[in-house]
């Protein structure tokens, strides 16, 4: 009794459901009308595991590995730049509030910017040449940085004011507030704009090689929808997909990990 | 000692209106070892008094001086209690307690030392490797006690620190205060809301009026001490009895003023 | 208890045009267009020119640019529209019934951090250069982060309030029309306003990569042409759309949530 209950109750059985449901419709509609450019949900699901594993169908894999690789070089360390600058900058304008009165207008901007716009100048005044990795990184940088400055500027901006008075009233200077009450508080929010930021780097990742730079991943994707490949092109998104949400997971793992007085959030009783 | 002379403070207003004057003229004298009460309707100034003297915010005019020195801002003779507790959520009741003593520069074994024995005393032994959430308000508010207490302040300024807790919970911790307060008599400056708190734990109340926030009048409280011993009996005195009921006169007779002043502000108002 | 719950996205919430202060700003701002001239002057290089330059070119094509300026806004509206309705209708029913907030949140979150683009083709193959095509695009963009936060502005609601109306043996339809929706109003605004840039950044990208038509066919020209001043014309012109926009939803918002204390804007 409880067994079935404690099924019912599961969030994984509704998830398999939809995800079933999803499918069979895939499978459906795209059997009843045959098309060049979309495949069978099995087709793609087949096309996954050449794609990915080694030696399963010729060197195919290869390039897979050799894509993610070169995609995800510039994506760490457009993504680590952007966490270095990003967060000092968002905490310190959080802190003083002069300084973000003056900031305001370029944050706003830079959170507006379609930055599919901004790409053709950087490509234009930094070159392709090489794999155009520096072109990358900046823009990885530009694409993912805003998140982390609005975050990191509401973390300190949410901390409970009578804290810092505490601090002060226990004799506390700037420095120490710093460290025992803005830092540790602005964490949380500090780590959601990590992960926010992560997602947009990615994002910027795949923008940019596919419209812009034909390297990595987006040349990939290019290339299979060249070919009319779409089992291999629907496999590859899938995967592309399936990397941001593992490595957004991973943020949140480490969300909890470092912020463990947070309380669980009680969504979705 | 803190003497305080004509102390005024005033916030500037929000935009086009006229500034506030949260303290006019307040003189006092807190005597050492005493126990103080301040009692006063929502919006007198108690808090920002407390505040001037812990040296969070500047006063406009006059001189604080406590134990003869002027007073610049927080100083380690006086400690805070919060009515919010303020304790840190990501540091754990031992890191909580030593925040004064390790501010102070002192090293990490005297001060856990030190915070373990505080922490014993306002009774949460067993409790220092806890974070402040998986703890009840009350326990937090023994907590944020204990941290003031770690650093052997001359005075303990506490702004409402038992009115975010329920009535028993309350009752415990002013028994707990009372006690510590006995053993120890550090001087004390305690606003409340309560008439019945204001009398039971002081020596003397403070009675406040708003606009401009400034003092009423001060009263001794007749009571014998020590009372942790039999707060009940306490609470059942005459004495007791009679020196609510003439705080509460003063109030309500505050309270029909204020609101007579809005009436007539009303008034002048309508009037074209 | 889920590990994927959805965030509530209001830290970023990008409120900022209300924040925006009158005197910092205007400095801000002649700081902006000052050093932008100076620095396009002096670098005297195609790939930055001088804001002058920039804005003769936005004279000089103004006809094309209105044209490209009517369809591209067209695009918008009918995609952010579509976007408001199925985002927003999705998030209310997944806040009603729990079991299909279960069966779909993590698919939810993965469209919202997946790089919406990458759908493109998907677009491309049903609809082709059609601007149904573009409109998909925007969806994909703005829908997703108006579901999520829909879904928590439904599960926020506090408690006592859902108990106040069952107190009062109010209805079903009438607890969600009378206590429901009023309370959720500032979340699931706070999910549109950050749709709305999202939108725009769509609007572009569908142009851009799938039609091309519009400010994106613009973009796309000018940049084929390295000719910088043309892209950065109508990247100021998307600007502003998007200002105006945000202006727009940030003005609904305030009439909808009047009640709502100053502080916590
Ligand atoms: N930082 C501030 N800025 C502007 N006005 C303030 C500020 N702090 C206090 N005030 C104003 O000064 C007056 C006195 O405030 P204070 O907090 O000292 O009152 P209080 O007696 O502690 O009230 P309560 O019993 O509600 O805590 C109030 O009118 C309040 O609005
Ligand atoms: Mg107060």
């Amino acid at each position: 009794m409880s067994l079935v209950r404690r099924v019912l109750d599961s969030s994984a059985l509704y998830r398999l459901i939809a995800l079933a449901i999803f499918a069979t419709i895939w499978q459906l509609a795209t059997l009843s009308h045959k098309s060049m450019l979309i495949p069978t949900f099995t087709d793609t699901m087949a096309a996954i595991p050449k794609l990915l594993i080694p030696g399963y169908s010729g060197d195919e894999s290869a390039k897979l590995w050799d894509a993610l690789y070169q995609s995800n070089g510039a994506l760490l360390i457009g993504f680590a730049i952007s966490v270095a600058l990003g967060v000092p900058f968002g905490l310190l304008i959080g802190r003083f509030r002069t300084i973000e009165r003056f900031a305001n207008l370029y944050i706003s901007i830079l959170l507006v910017t379609p930055m599919a716009a901004v790409i053709p100048l950087l490509v234009m005044s930094l070159g392709v040449r090489d794999g155009a990795m520096p072109t990358r990184v900046i823009l990885i940088v530009l694409f993912a940085i805003v998140m982390l400055i609005v975050n990191s500027r509401a973390g300190i901006r949410q901390i409970d004011p009578s804290l810092i008075e505490m601090a002060r009233c226990f004799g506390a200077g700037e420095l120490s507030i710093w460290r025992r009450i803005l830092l540790p508080g602005s964490l949380p929010a500090i780590m959601t704009g990590v992960r926010l930021g992560l997602g947009r780097a990615i994002t910027g990742m795949v923008i940019i090689e596919l419209l812009f730079i034909a390297v990595g991943l987006g040349n990939l994707i290019q290339k299979y929808d060249a070919q009319l490949d779409g089992a291999r092109l629907y496999a590859l998104i899938i995967i592309v997909v399936f990397e941001a949400l593992v490595l957004i997971q991973a943020v949140r793992w480490l969300e909890r990990r470092v912020t463990p007085w947070r309380k669980t959030t009680s969504f979705g009783r | 000692m803190i003497e305080i002379k004509g102390v005024s403070k005033a916030f500037p207003g929000r935009k086009g209106s006229e500034p506030v004057q949260a303290l006019k003229d307040v003189d006092l004298i807190v005597r050492d070892n005493e126990f103080l009460t301040v009692l006063g309707p929502s919006g007198c100034g108690k808090t920002t008094l407390l505040r001037v003297i812990a040296g969070l915010v500047p006063h406009d005019t006059g001189t604080v001086l406590v134990d003869g020195k002027p007073v610049t801002g927080p100083g380690p003779e006086r400690a805070m209690v919060f009515q919010s507790f303020a304790l840190m959520p990501w540091d754990n009741v031992l890191t909580n307690v030593a925040f004064g003593l390790e501010m102070q520069g002192v090293d990490k074994k005297t001060r856990e030392l030190k915070a373990l024995e505080l922490i014993e005393m306002v009774g949460l032994g067993g409790f220092e490797k806890r974070l402040p959430g998986e703890l009840s308000g009350g326990m937090q508010q023994r907590v944020g006690l204990a941290r003031a207490l770690a650093v052997s302040p001359k005075v303990l300024l506490m702004d409402e620190p038992f009115g975010a807790l329920d009535e028993q919970t309350r009752r415990l911790l002013q028994e707990e205060l009372l006690r510590i307060w006995e053993a120890t008599r550090t001087t004390v400056v305690f606003i409340t809301h309560s008439m019945e708190e204001a009398v039971l734990l002081g020596d003397r109340v403070v009675l406040m009026r708003p606009r401009p926030g400034r003092i009423d009048q001060i009263l001794d409280i007749p009571m014998t001490r020590p009372r942790s011993t039999h707060l009940d009996s306490v609470e059942s005195s005459g004495e007791f009895t009679a020196m609510v009921g003439l705080l509460w006169n003063n109030l309500r007779a505050m309270h029909s003023d204020v609101r007579r002043a809005r009436q007539a502000g009303q008034a002048a108002a309508t009037k074209p | 208890m889920a590990t994927v719950a959805p965030t509530p996205a209001r830290v970023a919430s990008p409120g900022f045009i209300s924040r925006l202060e009158a005197w910092p700003t205007v400095t801000s701002f002649i700081v902006l267009v000052g050093g932008w001239e100076l620095i396009g002057r002096s670098l005297n290089q195609p790939f930055f020119p001088p804001l002058s330059s920039v804005l003769n070119e936005l004279a000089i094509n103004q006809a094309e640019i209105m044209a490209a300026l009517g369809t591209s806004l067209t695009n918008l509206v009918l995609g952010f529209i579509v976007s408001v309705v199925f985002g927003v209708g999705l998030g209310l029913l997944m806040g009603a019934f729990r079991k299909l907030d279960a069966a779909l949140d993590i698919y939810i979150n993965a469209l919202l951090t997946a790089p919406s683009l990458v759908f493109a083709p998907i677009f491309f193959a049903i609809w082709g250069l059609e601007r149904w095509s573009i409109v998909a695009v925007i969806f994909m963009y703005s829908t997703w982060i108006m579901v999520v936060n829909t879904v928590t502005a439904v599960r926020t609601v506090s408690p006592e309030m859902l108990e106040m109306g069952r107190a009062f043996n109010a209805p079903r339809i009438k607890t969600w029309t009378r206590i429901v929706l009023p309370a959720a109003t500032p979340l699931i605004m706070a999910g549109i306003r950050l749709a709305t840039g999202r939108a725009v950044k769509g609007m572009l990208n569908g142009e851009m990569f799938i039609a091309i038509v519009g400010l994106g066919k613009l973009v796309k020209d000018g940049s084929g042409r390295f000719d910088a001043s043309l892209v950065l014309a109508i990247l100021v012109v998307i600007i502003v759309v998007a200002f105006i926009a945000l202006w727009v939803v940030g003005w609904v918002d305030a009439r909808l949530t009047r009640w709502l204390p100053k502080t916590s804007r």
